[in-house]
């Protein structure tokens, strides 16, 4: 009786609830036609994926969506399936669906190519106009809509009024008012604190200070980057966004569309007046900061704006170039600014770091670069600039000697290692001493800055040691291993000798 | 001692397996000595023993290796067994208990390879583990019970070690003993057909002498083996190097595989897919494999004629065939042929093509030797797993697919065959 009742109560609580979805359904009929809707093939325009996401909206979405059909800012099943097509979620179908704007610059029977919000929009023309990207844009997501910048209301059927800011004609000729533009918000603490407490509001005045604000906002030289340059116009995410056009791996491209373009930088000089390359992002791809950033994706690696700066970027000075280095190559740099070497290439004018290394085609460092030949880089130098120091030769040479010897015997202690570990030996207190070797080694190729041979001396000195500590490991397991082999042939004679004596036993017995 | 028409050396495969076992049981007793079952000191004690010990590197390996050893004669034991139709009455039980001796090893080699607590035997146990968990109704009481937990913790190394030191010792040392006595008691299987021995060789001590010098040789090859390979021989299923200590929380690595003898039921698996008659594919796999497993205890009492101390051709086919089919699954699973293939599908028509090329080769050689020298006729089983690698790698048929047609193919040439001879026989009473 009790499971009948129970049977009975289920059914009843079953129907109900199926009718009530049907009345939720019956109550939009509108929507419910589009969504049913066929093209002329007799094809779902409403793909099964889009019905999908339909089914899972709640409540408060569909009567959004209701609202948009029946004022008819969605007017069509094709524009009702570029928005479900989305797949948005909750949150930002929300902003979507209470943004007249939007929806109707997204449906392709009211709008010109110009004006029109696409998914996917062709190869080679204009970004702005992502769809995608516009649901993605940082100020969209905080409520910023169409109207912060664009002024009107977007909850008006229509209306369109644009913002007093915003120059009446040729806003695309001369941008130098987007920098003022966007700066009424970025460059208001108060206001930015609502948002981003730890975002700086000092780019309107670093920028003006930089040759990209000087040339865009006093030459007014649209060349010259503006805010959507870099950051771009309905897509911004914030840098720390993969996406972003700002995140570390996307910079070198970013600063590459305008500093490798040769129609861009033609006529832009260098302060010694020779025309500005447009060889950077090529030699920077080559280096080995750019096959560390862009190869392996490290983001430790430097960017372009790492040593040029962001909002106020400026090529550093000869006296700037070390700082830069200096953010990461800390030991390096303070072992040469205690060097002889820091006060002839001051006296010089000379790039410190940059001089030997090079800027943007940095490459990885060798320890040829210590020769002391005709052609290389030591040794010409100093038979140029410091003749008067002979004894700077003899210490290059002793610098090299000592790492590439401490090299190349890491080198063959490493493969020795590998083929005593095959052999089953204990490699242990091998691999110890290697990492003390190594070690050493990192460091001496450090102190070659200090360009001092007392200094270099004792930092090398340990990996000295460690050679010699690791030559005898080696060899004890070598001398083991022959042992092993001694071993097992005395052994093999002495079972070989019970083997025979087995045999004769066998066959006198069998006789 | 029989000495009949086959090979004598075939019957000295058994007692080069006891002495792997006995290495075994030497070996193993020593490493017990230094081995502390525990997370934090199950590696570090085989480090220990293998590093600092002296000889600790030599008992380690030889244990490895001589295992491994015992696992190849144990196996070319099984088959020479079956082949010579040595488990005709009144040897039933010989063959049944040397059956499970062979299953109780494959249980030491399992339970033992997860003790080291290394990074490779965390893992390989993990997936080797996870099959048991495709058994219908108790496959996951099953895993439980194995594993001590749902997942391989140290827990799952504490059960493994009592198995392998106590549990598989006490019933390996039992059936041992139940074998080797119902061996003295029944004496060597003479050859098929003959009803007493034409001539003999006394057991002591011409046959013990023989067996003596056997395993000294044994003794010899572990030595050296040990000294030039001491982590075996580099193939993947059969490399015993200690790596990294196992670190549950780590991501388990591709390409883990089995060690070698497991490496054909692991290729099995893989060549089912998820879902076949209504049950998960692993579930149909392990069927299948009980039922193969099930068939090969019961062979003295489906072989008839041998039964009757005929010989039997069909049952000869069929170890054969067995051993194709075994050549097959193990080549591919490990990857024979893979190389130089830029798709994982592209890797797997490759690996199918070169795997049954060299079964197929083996399968010719074989078939050319017992034509000619045994003088066999009759083909029909390893016919058939000929014509399953051939269909599969080389026609590009699904493994079950190319089996289903190759077994058809086998049950109507085989009824076919019986029913010429059936009548040819009437005709000529």
């Amino acid at each position: 009786m009790k499971t009948a009742a129970f049977v009975l109560a289920s059914f009843l609580i079953c129907v109900t609830a199926n009718s009530a979805e049907q009345s939720a359904v019956a109550s939009i009929p509108k929507l419910a036609e589009m969504l049913l809707a066929k093209d002329q093939n007799g094809k779902p325009i409403i793909t099964p994926e889009e019905q999908a996401y339909y089914n899972g909206l709640n409540d408060r979405l569909k009567e959004l969506l209701d609202q948009a059909v029946q004022k008819e800012t969605i007017s069509r099943p094709e524009h009702l399936s570029i928005l479900l097509g989305l797949q948005l979620r909750p949150q930002k179908m929300e902003l979507l669906l209470q943004n007249n704007c939007v929806l109707c610059h997204s449906d392709s029977a009211n709008q010109t190519p110009d004006t029109l919000f696409v998914i996917n929009p062709e190869p080679g023309t204009s970004s702005r106009m992502n769809l995608k990207q516009l649901v993605d844009d940082v100020h969209f997501q905080r409520g910023l809509s169409c109207a912060g910048c664009h002024g009107g209301d977007p909850t008006a059927e229509l209306g369109h009024a644009h913002v007093k800011e915003w120059p009446e004609k040729d806003r695309d000729k001369n941008r130098g008012w987007v920098v003022q533009f966007c700066a009424r918000c970025h460059s208001d603490p108060g206001l930015m604190h609502q948002f981003n407490a730890a975002l700086p509001t000092d780019q309107l005045a670093k920028f003006k200070d930089s040759p990209h604000g000087k040339t865009l906002m006093e030459k007014h030289d649209d060349r010259a980057p503006s805010c959507v340059s870099c950051h771009g116009v309905h897509g911004i995410r914030p840098a720390k966004d993969p996406q972003s056009k700002v995140y570390a791996r996307n910079v070198p491209e970013t600063c590459g569309a305008c500093h490798a373009n040769q129609a861009t930088m033609a006529g832009f000089k260098r302060t010694d007046g020779s025309p500005l390359p447009t060889t950077q992002l090529a030699e920077y791809r080559n280096s080995v900061h750019g096959k560390a950033l862009l190869g392996r994706g490290d983001l430790g690696a430097p960017a372009c704006n790492t040593c040029h700066g962001n909002h106020a970027a400026s090529p550093p000075g000869i006296a700037q170039v070390s700082k830069s280095c200096n953010l990461c190559h800390s030991a390096n740099a303070g072992l040469f600014d205690g060097s002889k070497h820091k006060q002839a290439f001051d006296e010089h004018n000379w790039p410190e770091c940059g001089q030997c290394h090079g800027n943007h085609a940095i490459a990885k460092t060798h320890d040829s670069m210590l020769l002391t030949g005709s052609g290389q880089l030591c040794g010409d130098c100093h038979r140029q600039y410091a003749k008067e120091h002979p004894e700077c030769i003899q210490t290059a040479d002793y610098f090299r000697q000592t790492i590439t010897q401490m090299d190349e015997a890491r080198n063959r202690f490493v493969a020795e290692s590998e083929k005593l570990a095959a052999r089953g030996l204990d490699i242990e207190p091998i691999n110890n001493q290697l990492t003390e070797l190594t070690d050493a080694l990192k460091k001496s190729r450090t102190y070659i800055h200090s360009f001092t041979r007392t200094s270099f001396e004792q930092i090398a000195a340990p990996g000295e040691e460690a050679v010699k500590k690791t030559d005898a490991l080696v060899n004890q397991a070598q001398q083991e291993y022959k042992y092993r082999q001694l071993g097992l042939a005395a052994s093999i004679a002495i079972i070989g000798l019970l083997m025979l004596t087995v045999y004769l036993k066998l066959r006198q017995l069998e006789k | 001692m029989p000495i009949g028409t086959h090979w004598m050396g075939w019957y000295y495969l058994g007692g080069i397996t006891m002495f792997f076992f006995v290495v075994q049981v030497i070996t193993g007793v020593l490493l017990l000595m230094y081995f502390q079952p525990g997370e934090a000191t199950a590696y570090e004690s085989i480090r220990f023993l293998t590093t600092k010990v002296p000889f600790g590197w030599l008992i380690r390996s030889m244990h490895s290796w001589s295992a491994h050893l015992m696992i190849i004669s144990l196996t070319l034991h099984m088959f020479s067994t079956m082949m010579l139709k040595a488990y005709r009455p009144p040897r039933e039980m010989t063959w049944v208990s040397g059956y499970l001796l062979f299953l109780l090893t494959l249980g030491f080699g399992f339970s033992g390879y997860l003790l080291p607590w290394n990074k490779l035997a965390y893992f390989a146990t993990t997936v080797g583990t996870n099959i048991v968990a495709s058994v219908p109704i108790l496959g996951h009481w099953l895993l439980q019970v194995l594993r001590g937990g749902q997942d391989v913790t140290i827990n799952t190394l504490y059960r493994f070690f009592a198995a392998h030191v106590v549990i598989l010792p006490l019933a390996f040392v039992g059936l041992i003993g139940l074998h080797l006595l119902l061996i003295q008691r029944q004496g060597m299987a003479p050859p098929v057909g003959a009803t007493a021995a034409p001539r003999g060789m006394k057991f002591f001590p011409s046959f013990a002498l023989r067996d003596l010098l056997l395993w000294l040789g044994g003794l010899m090859l572990l030595l050296t083996l040990t000294v030039f390979l001491p982590y075996g021989p580099g193939i993947p299923g059969m490399d015993w190097e200690l790596g990294e200590k196992a670190n549950p929380m780590a991501p388990a690595y591709p390409g883990i595989k089995p060690e070698w003898y497991f490496l054909w039921e692991y290729q099995l698996l893989k060549e089912f897919p998820p879902h076949l008659f209504g049950l998960e594919g692993p579930q149909m796999c392990l069927l299948m494999i009980g039922l193969l497993f099930g068939i090969w205890a019961i062979i003295p009492w489906l072989d008839r004629r041998a039964y009757r101390n005929q010989y039997s051709q069909t049952f000869s086919d069929f170890g054969w065939a067995a051993i194709l089919f075994l050549i097959f699954l193990t080549l591919a699973g490990w990857d024979i042929g893979s190389s130089g293939a830029t798709s994982e599908l592209a890797s797997t028509h490759n690996v199918a093509r070169v795997c049954a090329l060299w079964t197929l080769a083996a399968g010719v050689a074989i078939t050319i030797v017992r034509y000619f020298l045994y003088e066999h006729r009759w083909f029909v089983l390893t016919g058939a797993a000929l014509l399953h690698v051939a269909l599969h790698g080389l026609a590009g048929l699904s493994y079950l697919v190319a089996g289903t047609i190759s077994l058809a193919a086998a049950a109507f040439i085989g009824a076919t065959m019986r029913l010429l001879r059936s009548r040819s026989s009437g005709n000529q009473t």
